[in-house]
C-alpha cells in the first residue's frame, strides 16, 4: 500500500480529452478575423555580407500588408538563450552566417500572396567562403565566422593525475567516435499567431519557453516586457527544439506594424531546414582499469559542432564533459570539450543534450574494456557504478538517491526473465 | 545469415541547468469550494507535467487529482518556471508547486487545528478531509471546540469529530476573511563549475538507468532490426507510473532512430533531406518490444521523491544497440548511425583480416 | 478559376460547398469549415496526421483535392465522439496513455477506426501494420497500439479475453 493517495496514480492525463476530441487547439488551429499570413525570406547563402535588399516591387503587390528587413527592427535585433549572436533580421552590410538567416519578412492576405512577395524582393549577397568542418574552423588560418574566433567555449574539468592512473592500468581502451546531425521532427510544424491589443503584444505559440520567448520580444521590439503576453498554445512535441525563438519575434514585430493578427505556421521543411539540431561530435576516450577491471583513468577530448550561432551549444557541451565518465566513479580524469562555429544550421538542445553522444562512446570503452580484462559488461558496471559517497568527475559527493546500481539488477532480472542471451556470454 | 547480439547501456544524468541558477515559481489558490487552482510557468508540451503537478498539488494539499486544475505557460497569468528542458520541470516545478500548495495549505491547517481543537501536527490531510491524527487522543478542549465549531457551520454537533472536509475549512476561512492562496519557487542547490578544473556541484540530483536491447544483424544485408529492449529507469518517484512508461518507450523509439536510422544530410551548409520521404522516423513497423521498469530511489530533496526521466529515456539506447550489434556479429561501430553499408564494410574488413 | 459546386456527407451531416479546383481537403475543413481537429504535419502524405476517412477508408487529407469527395462520405475527428458521448478508441486513449503531445492523435484515431471497422479482431501485427503511415514522435507507438487492441478485444464481445487465448 502506497504512503500517497494521488502520487504514484497512473491517473488519465489532464489534456488527453482535448487532444482525443480535436478540441486542443493548436498555435494553427487558433484564427482571428481580419488575419494576416506570415513569411520570411531566407538566406540561400551559407556565410556571406548582405549588400543590397530590394523589396518595392514586394511591398507594391496587392494583398501585401507589410515588408520588414533588418532596418525595421525596433529593438536589439539580437537573440539567443545563453548568447545574443542570432539576428531576428539580417541588417544591410552585416553577415549571414547560415543557410536560412532572415532576410525580409511579409505579411499578406494569405499565403499565396506571401509567396508571390518573397520570390519579389531581390537581394544581392556577397559569398565568403563556409566554413563547414569544425575540425577545420578551430585551426588558426581558417576563415573567421565571427570575430572573436570560431572556438565558441571550451569546458575543462579535471581530477586527480591520469598520466599516473594510466600508468597504473592494466588494460588501456582508446577510441575515436563520431555521431551525427539529427532533427527533433516534433510532428506539428512550428507556428504561432500574434496580436497587438492597445498596447500590448499578444501572442499563442509552439514553445518550450514562453517566459524566455516574452523576454526576447520584449528586447527586440524594445517595449516592457509587462507589454508582452506569450501564451503557449498546445504543443505538438518539442524535445529541444522549442526551446529557440522561431515566429515569436518576427510575428510581434508584424502584428505591431500592422495592427492586424498575423499568424505564422512554417512548413515541414521550413521546420527541417531552419530549426535547431543534435549537435554532431567527434569524441576521442581513453578509458584505463586495473586487471580487475576497476576504472583507473578516463580522458576525454569533445568537439561539437555547433553551427551558427550558440543557441544552447556551451551548455550542451559542458553537460557533456559532466557526464563524459558515465554513471562510474574514476579516480583520475581529464576531459575537454570544445563548442564551435560553423556555417551549417545551429545545433542545440535536443532530448538528451549531449549526453546520448557521450553514452554511446562510454559504454563501447565499457564493453571493451571488460572484454579484455575477462568479466561480463553487466560485472564491469557493477564494480565501477557510482554509489551513494561515491566522487563525480566534477568532485560531488553523491549523499542518496543515486540509483545507477538498482536499474543493473533491475534490467539483469529482467533479461534472465525474458530470457535476452548474449552471444558473446553471461550478460 | 542472420545473427542475434545482446547490448547493455547506462547512464546518468543531472536534472536542471549545469551549474546554474534555474528557479521556478507556482502560485496555488485554494478556492470556495475546496477545489484547487495551480498557476504555473510550465510548459506542457506532451510529456504530462500539467498533470504531474496536478498530481503534487492534490497530494500536498489533501484533495484528488480532479480537483485540481493547473493553468500553465502563459506570461500575463503565470509566474515563471523557466524552460521545459533539462528533465527538469517535475524535479523543479514539483518543488515550487508543492511549496505553494504547503504554503496555502498551512493557513487552512491553522483555521483546521481550531475546529478540531488539536494541533497541527495532528493533522493529517486526504481526499478532501482533514483528519486526526489515529494515536493522539482527544482532549476535552477538543471536545468543546469542535462541537463549537461545527455548530458554527450549521451541522449537527454530535456527528464524527475526528475529521472535517477541506470545504468545511474552507468555509470557515472564509468567514473569518481569510484567503487560502500561497505562491512558492524552489532553485536546485547547484553550484558553478571551476573555469579551470570543472570542479563543482553542477546538478542538485541525478537520474540513472540502464538498458539491454537485443537486435538481430543480418549478414547478407548488413540490416539492423531491434528485437526488444529493456528499459530501467530510477526516476526517484514515479509520480504517474503510466507516462514515466510513456516516456521511457517514447525516449527508446528516439533512441532507436538515433542508432540507426536517422542523419541530417549537410551539402555546404544546406539540408538536403528536409521532408519526412528522406529523414526517416522510425515507425509502428521499426520500435522493437520495450519493457519499461521503473525504479525508485527517492531523492529527498524531490516533489514526494522525484526527480525525471525526459532525457534519460533515449540516452542509453543508441549505446546499448552498438555493443548489441557488436555481440551479434563481432563488429564495433564507432561512427553513428549504424547503417547496413558500415555493417557491411566492417564484415568485410573482419574477413580480410581473417583471411 | 471557375468554382466547383460538391456535396459530401461530412460527420453525418450533408454539406454543400463550392471550391476552387486546387483546393485541398485539408485546408476546406481546417480553414473554410472550422474543423481544426485534422492536423498538418508535413502536407505531403509522409506523416499521417492529416488523416480523416473517405468512404470509411483512411486517407492523407493533404493529397486530396477537395472536389475529390464530392458524392462521398468524410469523417474526422470531430465527428468520432464528442465530450459527451466518446468512441471507444477515444476512451481507450485516455485510459492507456497513448495521447502525449496528441498531435497525430485525431489521424491515428481514424487510422484505428478504419482498420477496426474491416477488421475486428486485429492482430498487434497488424495493428502496426496498418498505422504505419501515421508517425508518432512521442509514444514509441506501443500505448496507442495497446489502446486499438484494446477496443478491439473488447469489440468482439470478448469471452475471449487475450489471455484466455494465450492459456488456449
Amino acid at each position: 500500500m502506497s504512503e500517497f493517495k494521488v502520487v504514484g496514480q497512473s491517473v488519465p492525463k489532464a489534456d488527453a480529452l482535448d487532444k482525443v476530441i480535436g478540441r486542443a487547439k493548436f498555435a494553427a488551429d487558433i484564427s482571428f478575423p481580419g488575419m494576416l499570413y506570415a513569411k520570411a525570406l531566407r538566406s540561400p547563402v551559407a556565410h556571406g555580407i548582405l549588400q543590397h535588399i530590394d523589396y518595392s516591387a514586394a511591398a507594391a503587390l496587392p494583398g501585401v500588408a507589410a515588408v520588414l528587413t533588418g532596418k525595421d527592427v525596433p529593438g536589439a535585433n539580437n537573440f539567443g538563450i545563453i548568447i545574443k549572436d542570432e539576428p531576428v533580421i539580417v541588417k544591410n552590410g552585416e553577415k549571414i552566417r547560415k543557410i536560412g538567416d532572415t532576410l525580409a519578412l511579409v505579411a499578406a492576405e494569405n499565403e499565396a500572396i506571401a509567396e508571390q512577395a518573397l520570390a519579389l524582393i531581390k537581394v544581392d549577397i556577397e559569398e565568403l567562403t563556409p566554413v563547414l568542418c569544425p575540425i577545420a574552423a578551430m585551426q588558426p588560418d581558417a576563415p573567421k565566422i565571427y570575430d572573436k574566433g570560431n572556438v565558441l567555449a571550451v569546458r575543462k574539468i579535471v581530477k586527480g593525475d591520469t598520466e599516473a592512473g594510466f600508468r597504473d592500468s592494466a588494460v588501456v581502451v582508446q577510441q575515436q567516435y563520431k555521431t551525427q546531425m539529427v532533427e527533433h521532427a516534433y510532428i506539428e510544424p512550428e507556428a504561432g499567431i500574434a496580436l497587438f491589443d492597445g498596447d500590448v503584444v499578444t501572442m499563442w505559440v509552439s514553445t518550450q519557453n514562453p517566459h524566455y520567448d516574452a523576454k526576447e520580444v520584449a528586447r527586440n521590439l524594445n517595449i516592457g516586457l509587462n507589454k508582452v503576453r506569450v501564451i503557449q498554445a498546445a504543443t505538438g512535441g518539442g524535445f529541444g527544439g522549442k526551446l529557440d525563438v522561431s515566429v515569436q519575434v518576427h510575428l510581434a514585430m508584424l502584428a505591431v506594424v500592422t495592427r492586424r493578427p498575423v499568424r505564422m505556421v512554417y512548413s515541414r521543411t521550413e521546420s527541417i531546414k531552419n530549426s535547431v539540431k543534435r549537435h554532431p561530435y567527434t569524441i576521442t576516450m581513453k578509458t584505463g582499469a586495473d586487471a580487475n577491471g576497476r576504472l583507473t583513468a578516463f580522458e576525454c577530448t569533445i568537439i561539437g559542432d555547433t553551427g551558427a550561432y550558440a543557441s544552447y551549444g556551451p551548455g550542451t557541451l559542458t553537460r557533456s564533459a559532466v557526464h563524459a565518465t558515465g554513471p562510474y566513479e574514476i579516480p583520475n580524469v581529464k576531459i575537454t570539450a570544445y563548442t564551435v562555429y560553423t556555417n551549417n544550421p545551429q545545433a542545440g538542445a535536443m532530448r538528451g543534450f549531449g549526453v546520448p553522444q557521450v553514452a554511446f562512446a562510454h559504454e563501447a570503452q565499457m564493453d571493451m574494456l571488460a572484454e579484455k580484462v575477462g568479466i561480463s559488461p553487466l560485472e564491469i558496471r557493477l564494480l565501477n557504478a557510482l554509489r551513494p559517497g561515491s566522487l563525480t568527475a566534477t568532485g560531488q559527493y553523491l549523499e542518496q538517491s543515486v540509483g545507477i546500481v538498482s536499474t543493473l539488477e533491475a534490467a539483469a532480472a529482467k533479461v534472465r526473465e525474458i530470457k535476452l542471451e548474449r552471444r558473446g556470454g553471461r550478460l | 545469415m542472420k545473427k542475434r547480439g545482446v547490448g547493455m547501456g547506462c547512464m546518468w544524468y543531472g536534472v536542471g541547468n549545469t551549474g546554474l541558477p534555474n528557479p521556478a515559481g507556482a502560485h496555488v489558490d485554494i478556492l470556495d469550494d475546496g477545489t484547487v487552482l495551480v498557476l504555473t510557468g510550465c510548459a506542457d508540451i506532451g510529456q504530462g507535467s500539467d498533470t504531474a503537478l496536478a498530481q503534487i498539488a492534490a497530494e500536498e494539499i489533501g484533495v484528488r487529482y480532479e480537483d485540481v486544475r493547473v493553468v500553465s505557460a502563459d506570461t500575463g497569468v503565470t509566474p515563471d518556471a523557466g524552460a521545459t528542458s533539462a528533465s527538469r520541470q517535475t524535479y523543479i516545478s514539483g518543488n515550487a508547486v508543492r511549496s505553494a500548495a504547503r504554503a496555502a495549505k498551512q493557513l487552512i491547517l491553522e483555521t483546521a487545528a481550531e475546529m478540531l481543537g488539536v494541533s497541527q501536527e495532528e493533522i493529517i490531510a486526504g481526499d478532501r478531509l482533514l483528519k486526526v491524527r489515529a494515536a493522539s487522543g482527544k482532549s476535552q478542549a477538543f471536545t468543546d471546540c469542535q462541537s463549537e465549531c461545527r455548530v458554527g457551520l450549521g451541522l449537527d454537533s454530535g456527528s464524527d469529530t475526528r475529521e472535517v472536509s477541506i470545504a468545511e475549512v474552507i468555509a470557515k476561512c472564509r468567514m473569518k476573511g481569510k484567503l487560502t492562496l500561497g505562491h512558492g519557487w524552489y532553485n536546485p542547490d547547484t553550484t558553478g563549475l571551476d573555469a579551470e578544473t570543472g570542479q563543482g556541484r553542477p546538478y542538485a540530483t541525478y537520474a540513472f538507468a540502464t538498458q539491454v536491447a537485443e537486435v538481430e544483424v543480418d549478414e547478407d544485408t548488413g540490416e539492423v532490426t531491434v528485437l526488444r529492449v529493456v528499459a530501467a529507469h530510477d526516476v526517484g518517484r514515479a509520480i504517474n507510473p503510466r507516462n514515466v512508461e510513456g516516456q521511457i518507450e517514447g525516449g527508446c523509439a528516439i533512441g532507436m532512430g538515433y542508432a540507426l536510422m536517422e542523419e541530417i544530410k549537410l551539402q555546404e551548409g544546406n539540408v538536403l533531406n528536409c521532408n519526412f520521404a528522406t529523414y526517416l522516423l522510425p515507425t509502428s513497423l521499426d520500435v522493437p518490444e520495450i519493457y519499461p521498469l521503473i525504479v525508485e530511489d527517492p531523492e529527498k530533496t524531490g516533489p514526494f521523491g522525484a526527480k525525471g526521466v525526459g532525457e534519460p529515456a533515449l540516452i542509453p539506447t543508441a549505446a546499448a544497440i552498438a555493443n548489441a550489434v557488436y555481440d551479434a556479429v563481432g563488429v564495433r561501430i564507432t561512427d553513428l548511425p549504424i547503417t547496413p553499408d558500415k555493417i557491411l564494410a566492417k564484415l568485410k574488413e573482419k574477413q580480410n583480416k581473417g583471411a | 478559376m471557375d468554382k466547383i459546386k460538391i456535396q459530401f456527407v461530412l460527420n453525418g451531416e450533408t454539406r454543400q460547398v463550392e471550391v476552387e479546383p486546387d483546393l485541398l481537403l485539408i485546408d476546406l475543413l481546417r480553414e473554410r469549415l472550422g474543423l481544426t481537429g485534422t492536423k498538418v504535419g508535413c502536407g505531403e502524405g509522409d506523416c499521417g496526421a492529416c488523416t480523416v476517412l473517405l468512404n470509411g477508408k483512411n486517407v492523407n487529407s493533404c493529397l486530396l483535392l477537395a472536389a475529390r469527395v464530392n458524392g462521398c462520405e468524410v469523417v474526422t475527428v470531430e465527428g468520432l465522439g464528442s465530450y459527451d458521448k466518446l468512441h471507444p478508441l477515444q476512451e481507450a486513449f485516455i485510459a492507456e496513455g497513448a495521447v502525449q503531445c496528441g498531435f497525430c492523435t485525431p489521424g491515428m484515431l481514424l487510422s484505428a477506426k478504419s482498420l477496426l471497422d474491416v477488421n475486428a479482431r486485429p492482430t498487434r501485427e497488424e495493428i502496426a501494420r496498418h498505422i504505419a503511415g501515421n508517425l508518432c514522435r512521442c509514444t514509441g507507438y506501443t500505448k496507442i497500439i495497446n489502446a486499438i487492441e484494446k477496443v478491439a478485444c473488447a469489440d468482439r464481445h470478448c469471452a475471449c479475453s487475450r489471455e484466455a487465448e494465450e492459456g488456449r
